[in-house]
């Protein structure tokens, strides 16, 4: 009885050197191939195979026939197979993000606009929508390309992708970083409380606090995130409690916790005036990383005493001249480079290659960008609009890089609109420093002004910066009206 | 000049060709009275007709050469497009349209001989009115007598064509499989020209597929077996085509690469009138041209259809059958001994619709079972399943009853499957193969079809 097996295995040696399986097909002639349709030898002899009569058939035609036969028995005759059930996914009650605002995201992720991910689930998330599921799979993958160098885009993942994306990530190893990952806020605060999270019980730490007396840097961060989440001032008071102990990289981490950076905890707002004296005595620590964030971050701080010395600093370069053809604005350097200024976080020389400006240059662009927005409008009694178009010479990059710099961080809505409608419509950036700034613009500012309304659509010939500029402004526009659309509907 | 354009990818693709900067070379020939020409049928008989010609960079190292006999209209083209016109005519006529043809010049080597031809023949089809229908001058000679001599000669050619794959099939068998995994493409590549020489170009597409069944993991050496012997058996069914049913035959000769012309079908077939839903579709591209294969199944009717479109490489595919979606149509069926491949003849709106019926696994293999036994050739089936994903032993779909078919592995782990599911059962729309179920739609919760 030939089975199929014994027929590959033949024709796999070849009918040459090996026999011809005894058919067990029922109903078979015995020694025929089918190409002899009855009449004896017709079609070898045809084929020029043949022998002398009725008996004659060649052994390699008989196995194709009896394959034939088989191959078509097995296929129609295929029975089903069994599986091992999955366990189902939780229930998410949250409703789904519409296809278009899917579409979009598959789109990001497809590599259009891939910087914007973050800002499609941090808008996902704070209206209560989940990513259409069939998104996951290459939105897990994403993040584990962008490995745990990226905590908060892993944070947002799991928090838009919800129980499905946990669910998912419990098949493929690749993404096991997920359900290592917390649930949801609440009970990251719940855990923050009894310093448990899933991934630390897996490491053995089980007493309150373990995380924090014992944990990585990683594990400390995430202590830290969950406490400045439920208790802001609990966890500065740590912070000033574990500051002499703590090495230079986990004192920028502190610092980075305190403002939210880079959006660990979604929704949670960042600095607050009572973090002020904490940050003001980092400006003398040692390390140029942590002086250089406290000054960063003090820059962004409404009010603070840093900002008023930025401000005096500014207003004495910068200062506003009456002319003939309107007003402009008259730029002179500081004298040089001073120990004050290295305190309040402007290192000397140039920053890491960052910057090829010149020296007296160099200063004006970081006063500019550390000066409280409102000094100018408060001192040249102009609104923001006005003194962006202000004429300034061979400054004027140097001043729209500043305020750039300086709306992003300060997040003023009304000078970065300003910004963007002088590089639109007024004065087009002519450095790679101003078309970097108004690239980072164009993804910070109100998406509002990407409506079909707001800013003036790309005439033919305008510079590639602003075209790419209203590209973004446009797409921000686009993607958060589909997540908004999905909000009304329910 | 657009609505001589076979499909609205078509017209787009001539459009984007219709600039002088792809046409290093043009040219054009006033006729007796070249504007009427194009209106009137009958330029013959005059003089020579009015004519356009170009050659036009493409992405092959020759360009095309184009030519159009504007008294028919008639078209020849040197590229490989099945579509008829190509976008290469259609862009010529565009061209000439906006007056980017100078005229006055006489046609290149190339193209005077088949305008040479165009006019003899149109002066025969004046004597002969019978003639004088521009399809078939296309086609071939004006008259049936030739007509039969061409496709007797045809049928010779793949007569000797499909005896030497039948040498060369028991050659195989004889020499041993084992042979094959070390043989390399080429050894497929040889042997499916020599069936392109003969023009079985069906044969010629199945043996270039199997060039990557070596490769395929496990089990591949009886797979190469099965495709084998399945060749062995169409040689075979050819050899007795006289013999068999006339729908089984024209299953055979189609499967050969004997082609049925669209007109022929709409002409001869009964159109099916139904609401159908456009269940799933799947693009593949191969030899630079690509193809889309769209499932349909009539909500009255339980029947499957499968609507195939074609594209060169590069150029989009026809997007008027939208998944997830149900379309008032007559369908035409080509003649098969199980009726799949269809045409969309007179179709209004497509509506978007839920979730179709889901079968159980039972009665997708009794269905496949039975079609099989009217084409043993079949190799993918349509599935509509209500099923749940599972990954072990290995990555399947089951159903209510427990009954589970493996996933294709061609088809990649399938995660937007698993993730749309959730481990709940959900409907599935794909194709069943011998090698497994290739999922290409689910519908999720919300009765959305999500395309895989």
């Amino acid at each position: 009885m030939s089975t199929w097996q014994d027929l590959v295995t033949a024709s796999l040696i070849g009918t040459e050197r090996a026999e011809v399986p005894a058919t067990g097909i029922p109903g078979w002639p015995a020694g025929e191939a089918l190409g002899q349709d009855g009449r004896a030898g017709h079609t070898a002899s045809q084929d020029g195979l043949s022998g002398q009569d009725g008996l004659s058939w060649d052994p390699a035609a008989l196995l194709l026939d009896q394959a034939a036969l088989l191959t078509v028995a097995r296929r129609a005759g295929r029975t089903a197979d069994e599986a091992e059930p999955l366990a189902a996914a939780g229930p998410d009650p949250r409703p789904v993000a519409s296809p278009a605002a899917g579409e979009r995201l598959a789109r990001i992720l497809r590599g259009d606009h891939p910087d914007l991910l973050a800002e499609w689930l941090r808008a996902a998330a704070a209206r209560q929508l989940r990513v259409p599921a069939e998104v996951l799979p290459a939105l897990l993958d994403r993040c584990r390309r962008a490995g745990p160098a990226d905590p908060g885009l892993r944070r947002l993942v799991a928090d838009a992708g919800g129980t499905r994306a946990r669910w998912l990530a419990g098949l493929n190893p690749d993404w096991k970083w997920l359900a290592d990952l917390s649930p949801d806020p609440a009970a990251r605060a719940a855990d923050a409380g009894t310093g448990e999270e899933p991934g630390q019980r897996a490491t053995g730490a089980r007493q309150p606090g373990d995380a924090w007396r014992l944990g990585d840097i990683g594990q400390r961060r995430g202590y830290l995130a969950a406490l400045r989440a439920g208790d802001p001032g609990a966890a500065r008071d740590l912070i000033a409690a574990s500051w002499a102990a703590a090495s230079a990289s986990e004192r920028v981490m502190f610092l980075r916790v305190l403002a939210n950076e880079p959006g660990l905890v979604p929704d949670q707002p960042g600095l607050v005036a009572e973090d002020e004296p904490l940050l003001e005595a980092a400006l003398d620590d040692r390390a140029d990383d942590v002086h250089g964030w406290a000054g960063y971050l003090l820059a962004t701080l409404p009010g603070s005493a840093l900002g008023a010395r930025m401000a005096a600093r500014a207003l004495r370069s910068v200062t506003v001249q009456a002319g003939t053809q309107g007003s402009y604005l008259v730029v002179r350097p500081p004298a040089g480079y001073d120990p004050a200024l290295r305190r309040d976080g402007i290192s000397p020389g140039p920053a890491a290659g960052r910057t090829s400006l010149a020296e007296p240059t160099r200063l004006v662009l970081e006063i500019v960008a550390r000066t409280p927005l409102r000094t100018w409008a408060d001192a040249f009694k102009m609104a923001p609009s006005a003194i962006v178009a202000l004429r300034s010479g061979t400054w004027a990059p140097v001043l729209f890089t500043g305020w750039s710099r300086a709306a992003i961080a300060q997040r003023d809505q009304e000078w970065m609109a300003g910004l963007i409608n002088e590089a639109v419509s007024g004065h087009p950036p002519g450095t790679p420093s101003e078309t970097e700034a108004l690239s980072q613009l164009a993804r910070r500012a109100d998406p509002a002004l990407g409506g079909p309304d707001a800013v003036p659509g790309p005439e033919p010939g305008v510079p590639a910066a602003v075209r790419n500029a209203i590209t973004v402004l446009r797409f921000r526009f686009d993607m958060l009206k589909e997540l908004e659309d999905d909000h009304s509907d329910g | 000049m657009l609505a001589l354009a076979p499909d609205v990818p078509s017209q787009r693709a001539a459009q984007k060709l219709a600039s002088p900067g792809s046409w290093p070379l043009t040219g054009a020939r006033a006729g007796a009275d070249a504007s009427a020409a194009v209106a009137a049928d009958a330029g013959g008989g005059t003089g020579p007709p009015a004519a356009l010609w170009g050659e036009c960079r493409g992405s092959a190292a020759v360009p095309y050469r184009t030519a159009i006999d504007l008294s028919g209209p008639a078209w020849q083209c040197s590229c490989p497009s099945r579509k008829f016109p190509c976008k290469h005519a259609l862009a010529l006529l565009l061209l000439w349209a906006d007056g980017a043809i100078a005229a006055g010049s006489d046609p290149p080597a190339w193209a005077a001989t088949w305008l040479a031809s165009r006019a003899a023949k149109a002066s025969r089809a004046a004597r002969d009115p019978d003639a004088g229908d521009p399809e078939a001058a296309r086609t071939g000679p004006a008259n049936p007598e030739a007509a039969l001599r061409r496709a007797a000669q045809r049928e010779q050619r793949v007569a000797s064509g499909v005896a030497e794959l039948d040498r060369w099939l028991c050659d195989q068998v004889r020499q041993g499989l084992a042979a094959s995994q070390q043989a390399g493409y080429r050894h497929w590549d040889d042997i499916a020209a020599r069936m392109v020489d003969a023009q079985a170009p069906g044969l010629a597409e199945r043996l270039r597929a199997l060039a990557a069944v070596p490769y395929s993991g496990a089990g591949w050496d009886g797979r190469l077996l099965a495709e084998y012997a399945l060749l062995r058996l169409l040689t075979i069914a050819y050899r007795r085509q006289d013999e068999l049913a006339p729908p089984l035959r024209d299953t055979v000769r189609s499967r050969i690469g004997f082609t049925v012309r669209q007109a022929d079908v709409l002409a001869s077939g009964q159109p099916v009138k139904d609401r159908w839903s456009v269940l799933a579709r799947r693009d593949t591209e191969q030899e630079r041209l690509r193809s889309r294969r769209v499932w349909l199944r009539g909500r009255e009717s339980g029947r499957y259809a499968l609507v195939l479109s074609f594209a060169p490489a590069g150029m989009s595919l026809d997007d008027s059958l939208t998944v997830g979606s149900c379309v008032d149509a007559e369908l035409v069926f080509y003649p098969a001994a199980v009726p799949l491949r269809a045409l969309v003849g007179t179709g209004h709106g497509e509506v978007p619709v839920g979730a179709p019926p889901g079968g159980t696994v039972a009665e997708l293999l009794a269905g496949w079972a039975a079609a099989l036994a009217e084409d043993p050739w079949l190799d993918s089936w349509p599935a509509v399943l209500t099923g749940t994903p599972a990954r072990a032993p290995r990555p399947c779909l089951y159903d209510a009853a427990g009954h589970a078919l493996p996933l294709h592995p061609g088809a990649g782990p399938c995660w937007p499957l698993f993730a749309v599911s959730g481990g709940i059962p959900l409907t599935v729309a794909g194709e069943w193969t011998p090698r497994g179920l290739w999922p290409l739609t689910a519908w999720d919760d919300g009765g959305r079809a999500v395309p895989l």
